[in-house]
């Protein structure tokens, strides 16, 4: 295997593929990256146990001046370690070769390397996933749709299942839901050419997250194919391939309460910064709590630990309708909440001081809801 | 006119044999009667006891939760899971869970 190519756009595209690799991986061979030269491009591909990312530089993309001169496969590992040497190589080109099997050379200008890499042959096969039943997604309302949901992902290793999102696509529509049993986010979406699919797949939070990392805001559409345990996201080069979570999702639809006595309606950075401040000090106190009294059509936000102080403040607010109500939280899943609603308006429905509360914006209510657990306290 | 003496004895005789039994009647009858006022004070107190018991439970019941639901309240408070997912293990830290809060709050259908 003999190419060359330029170093910015090669480096650009390893650096996807790193993504995937981990230095933790249980089979040797996957802290490698695997190269194969042919005819068309180059071809890198990086994977762990959960996640595989391919792409391929072809030779008729014409910035990477990219010229092929034997095709031939291998595997060079540690994956940071050849990206950190082409990283720091002199010139705008450079050359790899590999030759005696696995010995390769890496040249730019007046520096070279010589690394021994691994047979391609003993790096693992990607699943093979039927693509003829696929269906695209615009690519920034798959990375939202990521990023306001998977917040509410289980870190606990104790209930696997709850470690993914649970994606149902049903009637047109795809509907986004994670939670921890702590808090919940749900986001529904309709999507266009997918009204005779059904789907129900619960797709590991970390591969997702790693998945908006890959997915340049440039693109506009990627391509979705699901098999048995396999889900692949395409885009023009690049494949994404994501394990599935085994098992079935808990019903959460039950858990979203379709009353509320309460229901206070305000800007989503108001009650931030001031949840903010008063997390300061539950910190810092032993119980992380903070408590949101709605009384005499005033709203107020209180810290109280007794060995640290106490803190509360006065949050503005454009509604308040229903009872008044006293209801105890840990502030950071409120913080996570109002993030993802970014600078609009949002509603408050609580039920009462023992039952979840939700939030959800002020205007298309049913399409995002996040869900927040209340803390019990001894008062 | 001895005989007339005999007569009224025997007869008088008899009269106070019916005034002693009639005497012990009566005694009897009042204690009787102190017994059952007695045993009837007791039975309205507890009435009284039942009745108050049955309006806190039927409070309870008016905050939206049956008896089997109080259970499942109180060893969720105690520090367990009451839902199916994690049925019996310990809430560690005290974390909330929104499940076992649907399963004691939740409506059924």
């Amino acid at each position: 295997m003999k190419f060359t190519v330029n170093r910015a756009i090669f480096l650009k595209k390893l650096k996807d593929v790193q993504l995937a690799v981990s230095s933790r991986a249980t089979i040797p061979i996957l802290t490698g990256i695997k190269l194969i030269a042919d005819s068309e491009g180059i071809k890198m591909t990086g994977s762990n146990s959960d996640i595989s990312i391919e792409t391929i530089l072809t030779v008729s993309n014409e910035a990477a001046e990219l010229t092929i001169d034997a095709p031939g496969e291998v595997v060079l590992q540690p994956a940071r370690f050849f990206s950190d040497i082409v990283n720091k190589l002199p010139d705008e080109t450079f050359t790899v070769e590999v030759k005696n099997g696995v010995q390769t050379s890496i040249t730019s200008a007046s520096s070279a390397f010589v690394i021994n890499g691994l047979d391609a042959v003993n790096y693992p096969r990607l699943p093979e996933i039927d693509t003829k039943d696929a269906f695209t997604l615009p690519v920034n309302l798959l990375k939202k749709i990521i990023k306001q949901t998977v917040i509410a992902v289980s870190t606990h290793e104790s209930r696997p299942i709850l470690t993914g999102i649970h994606f149902i696509i049903k009637d047109g529509k795809l509907k986004a839901v994670a939670t921890d049993s702590h808090r919940l986010s749900q986001r529904v979406i309709p999507i266009e050419g997918t009204e005779n699919l059904s789907y129900d797949l619960v797709i590991p939070g970390k591969s997702l997250q790693e998945l908006t990392r890959l997915l340049d805001d440039s693109l506009d559409e990627i391509e979705v194919s699901v098999a048995e345990n396999q889900i692949l996201f395409k885009t023009e080069d690049t494949y994404f391939y994501s394990r599935l979570l085994e098992g079935n999702y808990p019903d959460t639809n039950r858990l979203i309460p379709e009353s509320s006595s309460t229901q206070l309606t305000l800007e989503a950075s108001t009650l931030l910064g001031a949840v903010e401040r008063a997390s300061l000090l539950s910190h810092e106190g032993k119980n992380n709590v903070v408590k949101l009294t709605v009384k005499d059509n005033s709203v107020e936000i209180t810290g109280n630990s007794p060995e640290v102080g106490r803190v509360n403040e006065q949050v503005t607010f454009n509604d308040l309708k229903g009872e008044d109500m006293e209801i105890s939280f840990n502030p950071d899943y409120l913080k996570a909440a109002l993030t993802t609603f970014g600078s609009i308006e949002v509603t408050l429905k609580l039920i009462s001081t023992l039952r979840p509360f939700v939030l959800v914006p002020s205007e298309n209510n049913d399409e995002f809801i996040q869900l927040i657990t209340p803390i019990r306290t001894s008062s | 006119m001895l005989d007339t003496f005999t007569e009224l004895e025997a007869q008088t005789e008899a009269t106070l044999g019916i005034i002693k039994t009639m005497k012990d009647e009566v005694s009897h009858l009042t204690e009787e009667n102190n017994v059952l006022r007695m045993e009837n004070q007791h039975l309205r107190d507890r009435l009284a006891e039942i009745i108050k018991q049955q309006s806190i439970e039927k409070q309870m019941t008016d905050s939206g939760l049956t008896k089997s639901r109080l259970n499942l309240e109180k060893i969720y408070e105690d520090g367990f899971h009451v839902c199916n997912l994690f049925y019996g293990s310990r809430r560690d830290g005290d974390e909330p869970c929104a499940f076992c809060l649907e399963v004691i709050y939740g409506e059924r259908k």
